[in-house]
């Protein structure tokens, strides 16, 4: 294990270990580092390849931190390191294919390019057809380049989409342009932009009290519609379904600019509505490196147990296998809290679930009514 | 057929006040405009139910005509009607049939509900008006199909009837325009994407610069083109519906053709989904063959990808991958289509030529060998060369 600490090249010193959003010149220092490395093992007197020492990204790894002097808690991937070495057979394509991801990612970089995941598999079928056949290894190996040097997909210049959308009592000024007010957004809101450098930048000023994120597009639209957010002062956000990375940074530094909100979460009352609150609670559960530094401390405000006699019985739908797949993954998960589990084997129990658009059988202004009692009686969790 | 469209009562006539009845198909066409808005409607719900009313009244079993459209049929011979925009035959739902007593119970609970938006001008969507009455709506099926039957009832669209969905599509380019008074200016950052707005009539005061309006399938393609600031060097606007288009996305496409007569060209990949969207964008969907006229684009050019595409532009091979046998069926599927023959010759025997070779490809392969090669190379290249069908 000493060693292995030994040969990682960066933070080697340190027990958390976390992908951080580079600048390109510093991304490119780091590949040429490595590949330095690599040739100077390979001239030496006794040359040996060495493995490529990449943060294992097994549950076994996975720890929580659980903040001390804030109510923040996230996952991180530890020191543990598994290797990609070109010593085993089979592993020998592998190893090749993190350079070769590495090769393309450099060319990207210094013509200031950005590609998705899906044009970096074509390209790589067909500059090394021998090692890349299928987008799932491409993905894999994309994940290995971030374990191995440390820096988000971002930064590597793989596009990631964004699709989260904000409207509320806020003013948001990017750096060179025009301030935006987003309360008068229309009611499909105020895109997100996909540039997390200039979200990192973003000037904020709001007089709203609260931050309400939202699982669905369609109730974002209603309560959008509703124009909530003047009868509640707050911001209301949305990533459409499960939250990409760009949503995650702009709630993040929404929390950092305005440290009194409190976050409440909107979603549905199913395991996957749970699995996208914890998403934005701790980080990714799968994307570990690129997971920590973005968690938010969100409350889960709806739906829950609690508000299940609100709907009537016809209005529930049972949970399909891949619901209770996630239900498992999340209830081994260490990080879940009391409270979450205890709503999750009630989920798992009953063997239902049921969408926030129930809540119109009791009228479209029933929605409003719900969340304003439900911040006003602080019934969140 | 004189083209006359009415919306019979059994043993019942409307008094002749009423827009709907006895007008032929062109005035309807023009009419429809002004009869959709909210006063109108209203005006005809009531109208509807006191004739339903009046039967129970008169122990009389109502019953409801309803028109049925396609947009196109397998028929080979050429000689269908399908191209014209009339009805195609009609559906009576009485209350004699059971299955049929459930569809009309279903009909007037969601035509309460439509009611009750219009009255109050708020919008919903289909899933809401699900969630009102879950007893005896058994699934979200059965509600949308209530609402196509009032649409067509009420000769109106479904925006019309307040009824929404959330907005899928994405626009960039050289446009500007007002919606709901606030300004959407895309000419100050032209790669910039906005979100299609979906009350799409409260669009108004649409400028441009461009020269054409170039449609993409996919999403990624959208962004790869954004990020190569597309626009900032080809004067044009850039609309996705990000997969099957909405129907939100296809009356922004249809406001903007009306409003700047632009050329309008569609890059899909080259499979039979591809050609499916891109065959939605031209003639329209079966769902919402009713409306059809008012959704689709006529006018709309395959620009690519083309099967021959692959050799022209040295395409990799290992770039083209199979079709499989799911893709086979629809393409099979698709050929029959009457439409193709009449209107789309051309279309049809690349289709044919994409069966023959038995691969496909996507947009994103032609960015392998250079990755701005999709927005400096094939899209202009295309344009100027003519090379669209």
């Amino acid at each position: 294990m000493e060693d292995f600490c030994k040969s990682s090249l960066f933070y080697s010193d340190q027990h958390l270990c976390y992908a951080e959003i580079l600048p390109p010149s510093e991304v490119r220092a780091r590949i040429e580092v490595a590949v330095l490395n690599f040739l100077r093992t390979l001239i030496s007197p006794n040359p040996s390849i060495s493995s490529l020492p990449l943060i294992n990204r097994r549950s076994n790894n996975r720890r929580v931190s659980h903040g001390l002097l804030t109510d923040v808690s996230s996952i991180f991937l530890s020191h543990s390191f598994c290797a990609r070495s070109l010593m085993k057979a089979n592993a020998t394509k592998a190893f090749v294919r993190v350079w070769k991801v590495m090769e393309i990612c450099i060319e990207l970089l210094v013509h200031e390019k950005k590609v998705t995941q899906r044009e970096l598999f074509y390209k790589l079928l067909c500059s090394s057809p021998d090692y890349f056949t299928s987008q799932l290894q491409v993905n894999k190996t994309i994940q290995d380049v971030v374990a191995f040097l440390r820096c988000s997909r971002y930064s590597l210049g793989i596009m990631a989409s964004s699709r989260g959308a904000l409207i509320g009592r806020l003013f948001l000024q990017e750096p060179n342009q025009e301030i935006v007010d987003c309360s008068t957004c229309g009611s499909s809101g105020h895109a997100i932009t996909g540039d997390l450098n200039s979200l990192e930048n973003l000037v904020i000023k709001s007089d709203a009290r609260y931050i309400i994120v939202v699982e669905k597009h369609a109730i974002f639209q209603r309560l959008a519609e509703d124009r909530i957010f003047n009868q509640i002062p707050s911001i209301i956000i949305t990533a459409k379904g499960y939250p990409d990375i760009a949503t995650r940074v702009l709630l993040h530094r929404l929390t950092r600019a305005l440290p009194d909100l409190p976050i409440f979460a909107l979603v549905d009352w199913n395991p996957s509505g749970l699995a996208i609150l914890c998403t934005f609670k701790f980080g990714s559960i799968t994307m570990g490196l690129e997971a920590y530094k973005y968690a938010c401390n969100v409350r889960w405000l709806g739906m829950r147990g609690c508000d299940l006699h609100l709907i009537p019985e016809q209005s529930f739908i049972p949970l399909k296998p891949w619901d209770l797949q996630i239900a498992q993954s999340l209830m081994s998960s260490e990080m879940l809290q009391e409270n979450y589990r205890e709503e999750l084997t009630l989920m798992v129990q009953s063997g239902q679930r049921a969408e926030i658009e129930s809540l119109h059988f009791h009228g479209y202004d029933f929605l409003g009514k719900y969340i304003a009692t439900k911040i006003v009686q602080s019934d969140y969790i | 057929m004189d083209g006359i469209v009415r919306v019979v009562f059994q043993n019942f006539e409307l008094k002749s006040t009423s827009p709907i009845i006895r007008t032929n198909a062109g005035e309807e066409m023009s009419r429809r405009g002004s009869s959709s808005n909210p006063c109108d409607l209203l005006k005809k719900i009531k109208e509807f139910t006191r004739c339903l009313l009046e039967d129970l009244r008169r122990g009389r079993s109502p019953s409801v005509t309803l028109n049925r459209y396609r947009i196109y049929c397998t028929d080979p011979s050429g000689k269908c009607c399908c191209s014209s925009d009339l009805h195609m035959g009609k559906e009576i739902v009485s209350l004699q049939k059971e299955c049929h007593a459930y569809r009309l119970d279903v009909l007037l609970r969601v035509l309460l509900i439509i009611q009750q938006l219009l009255q109050e001008n708020r919008h919903g969507s289909k899933r809401d008006i699900y969630y009102m009455h879950p007893a005896v709506f058994s699934e979200q099926a059965v509600v949308d199909r209530a609402i196509n039957d009032i649409c067509i009832l009420l000769e109106c669209s479904r925006h019309n009837l307040n009824v929404v969905a959330v907005g899928k599509g994405l626009v960039m380019g050289w446009l500007k325009f007002f919606e709901a008074g606030k300004k959407f200016d895309c000419i100050n950052s032209p790669s910039k994407a906005h979100p299609v707005p979906v009350f799409v009539e409260e669009v108004e005061g649409i400028v441009s610069v461009a020269q054409y309006i170039l449609i993409v399938e996919k999403e990624a393609v959208f962004q790869r083109l954004a990020d190569d600031r597309f626009c900032d060097t080809n004067n044009c606007i850039v609309i996705t519906g990000r997969g099957y288009p909405d129907v939100p996305t296809r009356r922004f496409l249809r406001l903007l053709i009306e409003n700047l007569c632009l050329p309008v060209y569609c890059l899909v990949d080259c499979d039979p989904y591809g050609f499916d969207i891109l065959t939605t964008y031209r003639f329209g969907s079966m769902q919402m063959a009713y409306d059809a006229k008012f959704l689709r684009v006529p006018e709309i050019r395959w620009l690519g990808a083309f099967p021959s595409d692959s050799k022209k532009y040295g395409l990799p091979e290992r770039c083209l991958l199979p079709l499989t046998a799911g893709d086979m069926k629809k393409a099979e599927a698709m050929l029959l289509r009457c439409y193709l023959q009449r209107e789309a010759p051309k279309w049809r025997s690349e289709l044919e030529m994409m069966m023959q070779r038995g691969v496909k490809f996507e947009i994103e392969a032609l960015s392998a060998s250079s990755i701005s090669f999709l927005a400096e190379k094939y899209i202009p290249s295309k344009i100027q060369g003519g090379g669209y069908i």
